[in-house]
């Protein structure tokens, strides 16, 4: 997984971000500040020496917008930042789902506009690309698609309240229920009854555009269509899918969105979009937009794409007895020197239970040391050979065995 | 390949009728009962509890699942409610002795005892109501609480209220109606969006 997160945060940092650490423990009120208190069930709390309430960050967008609020205050935007670590979800009730995980992302703070939505989302797909996955999918949705249906919808405050209450929690039951009981019909109103379904390609955003009439709506069609066109430019428009369905948090994200999906993950890989918002609450109001990618979930589907990697072999296990010790310890020390991993044993054992040691700390090659000048070499399914410890780095270094 | 749970109990009939009608797939219920997993029509088929069918889906094991609403309640998760298939109509209600001066909420003591397979759902409805409740969680036979004195009341699913009649229960509230639903994976909607809504159209076209 180190290996996973290593060859992602070089390819951020290839694209100018910069890598930033944020803490895991932040006061309660900065988090609700910028997640609202809506989230409050799902953080993990304690309380500090004065009383005050902390909280584990449940994921780190919030604290990257108040660093830039913050700390780097000063610093000219845009801010191209990225950040790796743990986070803890406290899961409400339901299954016991694992509580920490890990998460990666970028922030791109301070550029308004499709440019920036099409560069995050590229560097997204360069990210899952590096990481070494094979078979994803990206769908690039609009926050502002679904507020503009709403609103174009000539209904009573608490009928949009309602619809939106059965979206955010994907009741699509509930939802046909409300608009049934509405008796207009409008464009808006068919829309939202197929809501989830408006997936494809290209033609869904020309297929909605001569649908809608509401200007909110349009426009974010328009976003789309060219945030489209940057990404074939950007060289990676080819796995890229339309989902003006998306149901994300309608009151975080404020533009384009977007989401990663694997062939056989329950849960998206990446998620990310526009939340111009954010950084105002913390008092420098600047658009944004960004991602998160759930490393847990890109290991699980590399370990589905070409099986669970092992630990590379160990090249020496360095076994001693007598007056060995001494010789071992810098027989040990040359093998690091040119670079092979080499255990050397903590106490003296005959041949018959080193070779049973080092087959159970599964390294290719034994050596037993007896003295400065003796030591008997057990090359991996070879004949053993006695030589002096100096001979047998010669071998070991010179690629013999 | 996708995958489809169906509860055991009192909703699989209907579901396997229900699925033959609308020609998603073929199945008897011996077959299903006996191999608990079935591929056939390129559709993959699971028997779980139905306390289990939410934790199939909201993990991707199954791309989708059939189950009463009473059980997404108890189980809340990022899962997508698709239909309302209509069928396994019953009522989440609040049940004590015939011999209880209790009836509606207002005449409910300030600390309430109550028993229950829906500890989740009785917490949020109670929650809702403002009143303060001790919940004692059973796996089977809740009628019998009261009756000997475990907890004040119940809250149940019943659908004809035969078992509470005979228990010599009566219900005071309803916090809920609840039917079969179809349900599926967040994901799956995504990465396998058109084989999903195939299902999807086939049982809505053969609907309530």
């Amino acid at each position: 997984m180190r290996a996973t997160q290593e060859a992602l945060l070089s390819e951020m940092r290839s694209w100018g971000y910069r890598y930033v650490v944020t803490p895991t423990l932040e006061s309660l009120d900065v988090l609700e500040r910028g997640l609202g208190s809506a989230q409050r069930p799902r953080l993990f709390k304690l309380s500090d020496g004065d009383g005050s309430l902390l909280a584990l960050v449940a994921e780190r967008t919030v604290p990257v917008a108040r660093l830039v609020a913050g700390k780097l205050r000063s610093a000219p935007l845009p801010l191209r930042l990225c950040y790796a670590g743990p986070v803890l979800v406290n899961q409400a009730g339901g299954f016991q789902r694992r509580r920490e995980s890990h998460q990666l992302g970028a922030e791109l703070v301070g550029a308004p506009g499709p440019v920036a939505d099409a560069e995050v989302i590229a560097l997204a797909m360069r990210c899952l690309d590096a990481a070494g996955l094979r078979s994803y999918q990206i769908d690039v949705g609009h926050a502002e698609f679904f507020a503009g249906l709403l609103e174009g919808l000539a209904v009573a405050p608490e009928v949009r309240l309602g619809i939106r209450q059965a979206l955010a929690g994907r009741d699509l039951v509930a939802l046909e229920g409300i608009l049934d009981a509405t008796p207009l019909s409008s464009a808006e109103h068919e829309l939202l009854r197929r809501f989830p379904a408006l997936r494809g390609g290209r033609e869904i955003l020309d297929a909605a555009s001569k649908l809608v009439t509401n200007g909110r709506a349009a426009r974010s069609l328009e976003e789309l269509a060219r945030v489209l066109d940057l990404l074939a430019a950007h060289g990676v428009g080819g796995t890229v899918q339309v989902d003006l369905g998306a149901i994300r948090d309608f009151d975080y994200y404020t533009g384009v969105i977007f989401e990663g999906y694997g062939p056989d993950l329950g849960h998206p890989l990446t998620q990310g979009g526009r939340y111009d918002h954010l950084l105002g609450r913390f008092g420098r109001p600047a658009p944004a937009t960004g991602f998160v990618i759930h490393l847990d979930l890109v290991g699980e589907m590399l370990e589905g794409e070409r099986g669970r990697q092992h630990l590379p072999a160990l090249a020496a296990a360095v076994a001693w007895s007598e007056s060995g010790l001494a010789p071992a310890l810098r027989l040990g020390a040359s093998l690091r020197l040119f670079g092979m991993r080499a255990v050397v044993d903590t106490q003296p054992r005959s041949l018959a239970a080193a070779r049973r040691w080092a087959a159970g700390v599964g390294s290719r090659h034994l050596v037993l040391v007896e003295s400065a000048e003796r030591a008997l070499w057990v090359p991996g399914g070879g004949r053993s050979r006695r030589l002096s410890p100096q001979q047998v780095v010669g071998r070991l270094a010179g690629g013999g065995g | 390949m996708i995958c489809l749970a169906l509860p055991t109990g009192a909703l699989l009939d209907e579901s396997l009728e229900r699925l033959a009608r609308s020609g998603v797939i073929e199945l008897g219920r011996d077959e299903i009962g006996r191999k608990l997993m079935v591929e056939k029509d390129g559709l993959r088929v699971v028997l779980v509890r139905p306390s289990d069918v939410p934790a199939y889906v909201d993990h991707g094991a199954a791309d989708l699942g059939i189950v009463g609403k009473d059980s997404l309640l108890e189980f809340p998760g990022s899962r997508y409610e698709l239909l309302d298939l209509g069928f396994g109509a019953c009522s989440m209600v609040v049940a004590v002795p015939e011999a209880s001066a209790l009836s509606g909420p207002e005449t409910w003591p300030p600390l309430l005892r109550v028993a229950t397979k829906y500890p989740h759902c009785t917490a949020v409805q109670m929650q809702g109501l403002g009143q303060t409740v001790e919940v004692v969680r059973l796996h089977g036979s809740v009628e019998l609480a009261p009756l000997v004195g475990l907890v004040d009341a119940i809250v149940d699913l019943t659908a004809s209220g035969r078992t509470l009649r005979a228990n010599r229960l009566r219900v005071v509230w309803t916090a809920f109606d609840s039917s079969a639903r179809l349900v599926a994976n967040q994901a799956s909607l995504k990465t396998r969006g058109s084989h999903l809504l195939d299902v999807v159209q086939r049982l809505r076209g053969e609907g309530a």
